[in-house]
């Protein structure tokens, strides 16, 4: 499968695709979903980069 | 990518980065307590408290309030008010008189009023005799670096070199990251080697929000000379053909609250807010301009202004934005994080700091670059080609 290739495009880029469109999905859904579930959504969506950091900083510790 | 057009990006990365850290640092820490602006701002008043009334208690009329304002300072002129949305709370601006604010726009004052009660919480000092308070400082170094549009129009040029380091940096993120899994942090190494690889990761998984904050705040920047261009023109427009006129004694002027209340039934989807008075600058001799907003967070910032006779009570005329306005003031609620409760507000601070540390990294980067001549320079990014991911030389972000 080409996407688990070192190096490829679709390798490098999967992570921060994934990560963009939870920090778009997030800032919508609280600007247009007006409240709510909406909100919920919304923290969790843009509370992952901020995970995807803490996980990679942890995991360097341990290494 | 070929070496030749990695090395036009990484050059666009660089100097793009370098022209606009120093400004954009100034900009994410001083937007850090813009962001709690209004817990901030109430932390530091030092108004009374709002009075605790039942809830579905009626707002005190407007007549009220102007009668109040006008007696507290006899003789002296109302010029506007403004009622807010979120706290209980009307506003009412004084200046001595028009001749004064004329010679002088700091002579304006003002009296904070409890909505529900009328009761008076705090009084004003005339402008120019109350100082900045923090968060003005704040917004001013985070806006305009107090110096109007042309501060405005540089930072927004900041804003725009930053989001050109954005889009450039994420192209050379690529062929550093070959080697690579993603998130990799090689802490183990030298220092430099790590803070590149915190500089890659912190940039990377954030760039969907910086690239929205930093294009809402070029859009910020463009929308205030745009806004005052819209009032410069059709605004002017509705107000022109009154220039001029005589401002009718009070005792004639018809009920302003009649007037809100007509305002809103003209715009039942927005939210009445500021009322400029029979002869005001900012307004008409007999009208009361009334600007209404949006409800919605996606509409708060997309303004109507209408004009009601003050002689009559009746509906003059209402002015819609310019569609090139409504496109700008849609997209602007995005660079401030306030429409999603407390928890967006903390996110949005957190990516604030990670971008401080992505700027701080990449100046470091600069700093300890070796100094290398141009061909050492390409054989390091050979070398980062070719090389295992242990071997990757630290100088591969030369």
């Amino acid at each position: 499968m080409s996407a688990r290739v070192r190096g490829s495009f679709t390798q490098i880029w999967r992570w921060p695709t994934v990560l963009a469109l939870l920090i778009v999905f997030g800032l919508l859904s609280a600007l247009l979903g007006g409240g709510g579930p909406w909100w919920l959504l919304s923290w969790i969506a843009l509370s992952m980069p901020l995970a995807v950091i803490l996980i990679c900083i942890r995991r360097r510790r341990l290494a | 990518m070929t070496r030749s057009s990695f090395r036009k990006w990484f050059w666009l990365h660089k100097w793009t980065s370098l022209v606009c850290t120093a400004f954009l640092l100034l900009i994410c820490v001083t937007g850090l307590p813009l962001v709690f602006r209004d817990e901030i701002g109430n932390l530091l008043d030092d108004s009374l408290p709002y009075a605790s009334v039942p809830a579905g208690t009626p707002v005190i009329s407007l007549d009220r309030i102007a009668g109040k304002a006008r007696e507290m300072y006899p003789g002296e002129q109302l010029m506007s008010t403004f009622t807010d949305d979120d706290e209980p709370k009307i506003v009412a601006f004084m200046v001595p008189s028009w001749q004064a604010l004329a010679a002088n726009r700091k002579s304006i004052h003002w009296i904070k009023f409890d909505a529900h009660t009328g009761d008076v919480l705090k009084h004003s000092e005339p402008f120019d005799a109350d100082g900045k308070s923090f968060l003005q400082w704040m917004l001013g170094l985070h806006r305009d670096l107090f110096a109007g549009l042309a501060g405005e129009l540089f930072l927004g040029t900041m804003a725009l070199l930053f989001v050109l380091a954005l889009v450039s940096g994420a192209v050379v993120y690529g062929p550093f990251m070959r080697k690579m899994d993603f998130g990799t942090v090689r802490a183990d190494r030298s220092p430099r080697l790590k803070w590149l690889d915190l500089h890659n990761l912190l940039g990377v998984v954030t760039i969907g929000w910086t690239l929205v904050v930093g294009t809402t705040g070029i859009i910020n920047e463009l929308s205030t000379p745009l806004f005052g261009l819209w009032q410069a023109t059709d605004v002017k427009a509705m107000l022109d053909p009154m220039r001029g006129k005589p401002i009718p004694a009070l005792v004639e002027q018809t009920s302003v609250q009649a007037a809100f209340e007509t305002a809103k039934g003209a715009l039942p989807d927005m939210e009445m807010q500021s009322i400029a008075f029979p002869g005001s600058p900012f307004g008409s001799p007999y009208h009361y301009l009334i600007w209404g907003k949006g409800k919605e967070p996606l509409t708060s910032r997309l303004f109507s202004p209408v004009l009601i006779d003050a002689r009559t009570g009746e509906l003059t005329s209402i002015v819609n934005m310019p569609w090139y306005l409504r496109a700008l003031e849609v997209s602007r609620p995005l660079h401030f994080g306030d429409y999603g409760g407390m928890p967006l507000k903390i996110i949005w601070a957190l990516l604030d700091l990670v971008t401080i540390a992505v700027l701080g990294s990449g100046l470091y980067l600069f700093l300890s670059r070796r100094s290398s001549s141009m061909p050492e320079q390409e054989a390091e990014l050979g070398a980062s080609y070719a090389a295992s991911p242990a071997r990757l030389p630290a100088g591969a972000a030369e």
